[in-house]
């Protein structure tokens, strides 16, 4: 199963997308994904209801979170409410070693995003404040990504043997599905995802276009 | 290929290609004419003392160019508003490339909303956005 794992909606404050508007988009241009995580920045979306789009075009919509930390932004994959009372979701100087002990805590999957980028990614600040603990996962396709961000991303992944996981990072609809994740098996919903990635059988995928 | 009304245009229809004139005579023109004159728009050298990787194409040029670009597909369409989200510099003297493609539609009122997209030479995005317009029946 093919899911894009980074994506906003008009929720986030940068987001344009409307999320219908996802769903038309990715069947009129027949996209190879089969579903997408919507990831807002600093929050988790608990009021919106996708289930009834989501049957309507055949697609796996799920949500997650998009927070701050010192070490960058970092994707939170199967939150539940007891997380978000874990720690201020809203905060942008979150310690990385707190989203990630309380994520494990609670049954999520903390995953650094574009860590590649200055300053909101992760490799800028491991000269700093040295390589942190627990980290198993990173972003190593995003769609938003600059020059050599993707590289790095790579190059830091396989010194570090992190998993690597591929996500559009879309904030307007034509955005999305630029990157994906490919997992062997079915994900039907948050829990399942958080289980997928813990499981380790996924692969990071990229449908950008090569300049 | 323009278009003259709402009823030629289909979800996922793709504007044509628009290259702007980010050169610096082109910019040095229009923060004339908006009283945006400084030196960080029109010397690449004061730009980079600044920290900037040159002289930069004003965000409100920008802007006047992605609604030229909607003008010259739809020339009666009325702009209702173009959103802008700036993610890196556009730089004077550097090509970029502006796409824009219909996201949704509304035949009822005529209105349009549009993904645009600010790429450069190496087709990273610097500033991307949605504009709405409104277009005759």
């Amino acid at each position: 199963m093919i899911l894009d794992l980074h994506t906003h909606s008009v929720v986030s404050d940068d987001g344009r997308a409307k999320v219908p508007n996802y769903c038309q988009w990715i069947r009129a241009r027949e996209l190879p994904i089969e579903g997408f995580v919507l990831t807002e920045h600093r929050q988790f979306d608990f009021a919106s209801d996708y289930s009834a789009l989501a049957r309507q075009f055949g697609l796996t919509i799920l949500k997650a979170s998009e927070v701050e930390t010192e070490y960058g932004h970092v994707l939170v994959f199967g939150v539940t409410e007891t997380l978000t009372q874990a720690f201020d979701f809203a905060d942008i100087h979150l310690p990385l070693a707190q989203v990630i002990e309380e994520s494990e805590r609670h049954g999520a999957v903390p995953v650094p995003c574009h860590p590649g980028r200055k300053r909101v990614g992760m490799a800028a600040h491991i000269d700093a404040l040295g390589v942190p603990e627990g980290v198993r996962i990173v972003e190593v396709f995003n769609g938003g990504s600059r020059g050599e961000e993707d590289r790095i991303a790579a190059a830091m992944a396989d010194e570090q043997n992190y998993r690597g996981i591929g996500g559009s990072d879309a904030h307007i609809v034509s955005h999305i599905g630029r990157c994906a994740t490919r997992f062997d098996g079915a994900v039907g919903s948050e829990g399942e995802l958080a289980e997928a990635l813990r499981g380790g059988d996924f692969e990071a995928l990229s449908y950008r276009e090569q300049a | 290929m323009s278009v003259n009304g709402i009823t030629d245009v289909e979800f996922g229809d793709t504007l044509p290609v628009f290259d702007p004139d980010t050169s610096l005579a082109n910019v040095a023109r229009f923060v004339e004419a908006a009283h945006w004159n400084a030196p960080r728009f029109t010397d690449h050298e004061a730009a980079r003392a600044e920290g900037l990787p040159g002289a930069l194409v004003p965000g409100i040029m920008s802007q006047g160019f992605l609604a030229a670009m909607i003008h010259r597909w739809a020339p009666k369409a009325e702009i209702l508003y173009v959103d802008t989200v700036f993610r890196a510099p556009v730089v004077v003297d550097q090509p970029c490339h502006i796409n824009g493609v219909v996201t949704d539609l509304d035949e009822a009122t005529g209105e349009v909303e549009i993904d645009l997209t600010v790429t450069n030479e190496a087709g990273e995005t610097r500033v991307f956005g949605t504009a709405r317009a409104r277009l005759p029946n």
